[in-house]
């Protein structure tokens, strides 16, 4: 593990709520899906899980399919007057809705930290984004902090290692809810790799404009993967996911790349 | 000014990935390093969160910085050293020649120092016939191979033991051995008559006190006592920023950057100068200069975004967690500086267009910011730096980086503005993608400029059909 | 008094933080006008340190000795503290040439030892440094300092005494005086440092807060050159394995006088 600071140790609790404010929702709340682009073009069947969970436990879901991207992309390459662009139609969006759980804690974090710094100059709409952020989860951190629920009733026979995506280990701090998920679900032996909180070499634009580096950083994970002996390898986050996956099967793997909902999805 | 390659990062960090003795080398490194500084943070007394009030320390320290570089100034030159405020690289070497030539000196021995290496002190002196030996077992090792470092705490980090074996049979004549510490102590007998002959002596400066008036050096080896005790003259050179205010922030400041540095929670050595020696003391220089350093980082206080970086103590803790360091070391950087530290100080001094790659060649992680003793919000940097790449800056002189990308997200940002000209582009993609390289049902090459992806992995073809798509299909009846 | 090179450094840094280039600011908030509550408790707890807490110390700082190879041995007066010398002296060889030379501080610690007399035996010469008068003219200043420089390299242990010993860390601290030259703990390959077990604080807290406030330590404060020294010295730069023994003391020995 390299220098991760327990994210469950008291200031980072605190801190997070000061952050974002944090409030602690009524059970069952009114709830309205975020979707990252990567899972709603590529993997749409990571957001048809979670779906299916959230509904499983008698939420009740709203899409806004009008919704494209936060504006990540752009604002990590430095392109923030794009982003701003992404950022403002997507408060328009989801001004209207209830509590916003995402599948992606890049997403989340964006939205969380980055809104208020990309509207620093403009009090509305930093105002306007940090209400959103507010009631703003991602999906395994909604289910154990805000839902409280851990057991989904899932079973997946399978040796299952998780990898700690960069902002939602250390960006949003969430780093005991998705294991404590996995441990819940039947059949499933979890195994920690090593390194599991280094970055897989994804970052966005980075894969494709520093291909050499990022290669080196996704066989490096994949090393350590197959090092740990699991069959599976999960995560919260499908950009690096599909990063891993596309690596997995250049190097001809049997390894199963899987979202964390996928997992929680699943029955015997 | 040393000579920069920043513009060979990738492909020196081609090479460094290539190089199997690095990368054994840097696992070690981080394994060892990067976790032991972690625990020794959780160690403290006070917790991790230590790092938070250094952080407000130095934060108060550089915008009083005036204050106290004038209050060091004045207690040094009551003690009897002498300063030199040197605005450039060349005026600050130009100083340290002066001082050699005034009292002859033709040998100088040297404490680690990355500021000397950041102003190009060594070819200086060589040039004017003074021999210069590095003395700091690791920079010793580089100096002898003619190589720059690849660490701050660590510049041989790159080289083995079979490595280092080959060099000293070759320049110090001694028999084969590849045992560590037979090679340490040929390397202690060779510095030995150095330490004794040198006339000058030269150091870095970890941290300075205003309030006590003294500079701190902090080693292992004992080689920065030897440098500052037995020759002569000594001579500190100290990137402006590195003080604080009052010797109870120091104390807060020291323990952080051994547990940073390396996981120590105390270096062997930390000596406080404050002068040269006093009368009737039997030993220690007769002559202390304190040469501080501006080169740049004037520039960098001035910008509210960058001030931060000048909290820095370069204890290199973020070297030993940053993932990209730990696969292209340290040479890839091409400046004294190397790893998240270097991604963001080399760019501020030697300029950001000729750096980009260092701003542009990390995935914003965060591991740096964690590691940080001083909690340094290097990412913030970063993107901040990426930002004037992305459309340029007057102030800093930036170029935009590439107009094709800005093009890109311009015409990005048109498509997600309306979901249905976003699905018309993507039905487009879908069908596009059935016209390259497929296998077991994902794509194997994709078209420039994008093709970097599958240069070593597959990618996922887009969907059939979007989940937004389907949600309309299946749920808006 | 101000160089031009420093007046123009400091108009800019004072433009770059926004303030009048020209106008020198006042620093005084910066800085305390007397401890801080947490330093007033240090300094009350040093002052209230009983024999127990004392020998407690002792032993955080034997076991903070351990990682760092640093030798601690409690002896009952200096006597022993002499005969513990003489032995090692008798035992260790030099590690440049043959000869066997020590030097010493002159300190009232380290003259207590009587090592002179104590070596007399062995036939090895000590090397005292006695400070160098003040007023006896340069000429004799540089023949007297280069002779004890001599002397010191000469020597494969030297002796000294320390100012203070911090348990938590095993750091000996030591500030400048004539007499007392830095060399001695630093040249020879065998460092031996003698100091009574009232000089052991707890942490480096204790002992800056002492340097602040405390009128027996405050007008010397930090003297113009101050040492920690932690062990003997160390080096990982050869594939990150750790060799004790770099350019300083290859061993260091202390010996705690409990009397």
């Amino acid at each position: 593990m390299i220098a991760t600071i327990n994210p469950q140790e008291e200031p980072y609790e605190k801190e997070k709520k000061e952050r974002y404010g944090l409030i602690p929702m009524a059970p069952k709340p009114r709830t309205t899906l975020f979707i990252q682009c990567l899972v709603d073009t590529v993997w749409p069947h990571v957001a048809e899980a979670m779906v299916g969970v959230l509904e499983g436990l008698g939420l009740e879901l709203d899409c806004p399919t009008d919704q494209t991207c936060c504006g990540q992309p752009a604002f990590n390459s430095g392109f923030r007057r794009e982003a701003r662009v992404a950022a403002r139609r997507f408060i328009e969006i989801f001004e209207k809705s209830g509590t916003i759980v995402s599948p992606s804690g890049s997403c989340v974090y964006m939205v969380r930290h980055h809104y208020a710094e990309l509207f620093k100059d403009e009090p509305k709409w930093r105002a306007r984004a940090q209400r959103i952020a507010a009631r703003t989860y991602e999906f395994s951190e909604f289910l154990v902090d805000v839902l409280k629920v851990e057991d989904l009733g899932a079973s997946y026979p399978g040796r299952v290692t998780y990898h700690d995506s960069c902002h939602l280990l250390r960006g949003i701090r969430v780093k005991e809810q998705p294991r404590r998920l996995l441990r819940k679900v039947a059949g499933l032996e979890l195994v920690e790799m090593k390194n599991s909180d280094y970055c897989c070499g994804f970052g966005g634009a980075f894969a494709v404009k520093y291909p050499d580096i990022s290669a080196a950083m996704v066989n490096d994970k994949v090393d350590h993967v197959v090092n740990s002996g699991a069959d599976t390898v999960v995560g919260c986050d499908t950009g690096c996911l599909l990063n891993i996956a596309g690596a997995v099967s250049r190097r001809g793997l049997s390894i199963k790349t899987m979202h964390i909902a996928e997992i929680l999805a699943h029955r015997r | 000014m040393s000579d920069i390659s920043t513009e060979k990062y990738i492909e020196e960090a081609r090479r460094g990935i290539a190089n199997p003795v690095l990368q054994k080398a840097l696992v070690g490194l981080q394994d060892r390093f990067g976790r032991g500084t972690a625990e020794a943070y959780r160690r403290l007394p006070e917790g991790p969160d230590l790092r938070i009030k250094a952080h407000e320390i130095r934060e108060k320290a550089i915008a009083n910085l005036d204050v106290l570089l004038e209050i060091l100034a004045d207690k040094i030159r009551a003690n009897g050293g002498h300063l030199y405020f040197a605005e450039t690289a060349q005026e600050a070497v130009d100083y340290g020649l002066a001082v050699a030539r005034r009292n002859n000196v033709r040998l100088v021995v040297k404490g680690k120092s990355m500021v000397s290496e950041e102003i190009g002190l060594n070819p200086a002196l060589e040039a004017a016939g003074i021999e210069v030996v590095e003395t700091d077992l690791g920079e010793y090792i580089i100096q002898l191979a003619g190589e720059k470092p690849s660490h701050i705490i660590a510049p041989a980090v790159h080289k083995n033991r079979h490595d280092i074996a080959d060099l000293f049979v070759q320049k110090l004549g001694i028999r084969r051995t590849t045992d560590p510490p037979e090679l340490t102590h040929a390397a202690r007998k060779a510095l030995r008559a150095k330490f004794l002959a040198a006339d000058m002596g030269t150091s870095g400066v970890n941290m300075a006190c205003a309030e006590t008036g003294h500079i701190t050096t902090v080693s292992n080896e004992g080689n920065i006592r030897m440098a500052t005790t037995m020759p002569r003259v000594h001579v500190a050179f100290m990137g402006m920023e590195r003080i604080v205010a009052r010797l109870d922030e120091y104390e807060i400041i020291l323990r952080l950057l051994c547990r940073g540095a390396a996981a120590q929670t105390m270096g062997t050595y930390a000596s406080y100068i404050g002068g040269p020696r006093r009368p009737g003391e039997s030993d220690g220089p007769d002559e202390f200069h304190l040469v501080v350093i501006d080169n740049g980082r004037s520039r960098i206080l001035a910008d509210p975004q960058f001030r931060e970086m000048l909290y820095c103590v370069r204890c290199a803790a973020c070297l030993n967690v940053c993932p990209v360091y730990g696969k292209i070391g340290g040479h890839s950087y091409g400046f004294a500086y190397s790893g998240p530290v270097g991604a963001v100080v080399t760019p501020l001094l030697t300029g950001i267009n000729r750096a980009k790659d260092l701003c542009q060649g990390e995935t914003l992680c965060g591991a740096c910011r964690d590691a940080c003793s001083m909690n340094i919000d290097l990412p913030r940097m970063l993107l901040a730096l990426r930002e004037k790449l992305a459309y340029g800056d007057a102030a800093w002189q930036v170029k935009p980086a590439s107009r094709a990308e800005g093009l890109a997200y311009r015409g990005w940002s048109w498509l997600i503005r309306n979901r249905r000209l976003y699905e018309l582009g993507l039905k487009l993609a879908a069908t596009g993608q059935k016209l390259l390289p497929h296998r077991k049902g994902m794509l194997r090459r994709l078209p420039p400029p994008v093709q970097g992806w599958t240069q070593s992995r597959d990618l996922h073809p887009l969907a059939e059909e979007t989940f937004m798509e389907r949600w309309r299909r299946t749920r808006k009846s | 008094m101000d160089t031009p090179d420093q007046i123009n450094f400091f108009r800019r840094i004072r433009a770059a933080l926004g303030h009048a280039p020209d106008v020198s600011r006042n620093a005084s908030h910066l800085f305390a006008e007397g401890p801080s509550p947490e330093e007033l408790q240090l300094l009350d707890r040093i002052r209230r340190r009983t024999a127990e807490g004392r020998q407690a110390l002792l032993e955080r700082l034997v076991e903070a000795g351990k990682p760092i190879n640093l030798s601690v041995t409690a002896l009952p007066d200096v006597a022993y503290a002499s005969a513990a010398i003489v032995r090692l002296v008798g035992e260790k060889k030099p590690e440049w040439g043959d000869a066997k030379h020590i030097a010493a501080w002159r300190h009232p610690l380290i003259d207590r030892l009587n090592l002179p007399e104590a070596l007399d035996r062995l036939q090895v010469p000590v090397h005292a440094t006695a400070p160098i008068p003040i007023d006896a003219g340069s000429q004799f200043d540089q023949v007297e300092r280069e002779r004890q420089r001599a002397g010191i390299i000469a020597s494969f242990i030297g002796v000294t005494s320390a100012d203070f010993c911090l348990a938590d860390t095993a750091t000996l601290v030591m500030r400048n005086r004539p007499g007392q030259p830095r060399s001695a703990a630093l040249v020879p390959s065998i460092h031996v440092a003698v100091i009574h077990l009232d000089q052991i604080l707890s942490d480096m807290k204790e002992l800056f807060a002492l340097l602040r406030w405390d009128e027996r330590y405050r007008s010397e404060g930090l003297s113009n050159y101050m040492s920690f020294i932690s062990g003997p010295s160390k080096t990982a730069d050869i594939e990150a394995t750790m060799v004790h023994g770099a350019h300083g003391p290859r061993e260091v020995h202390l010996f705690v006088v409990t009397e």
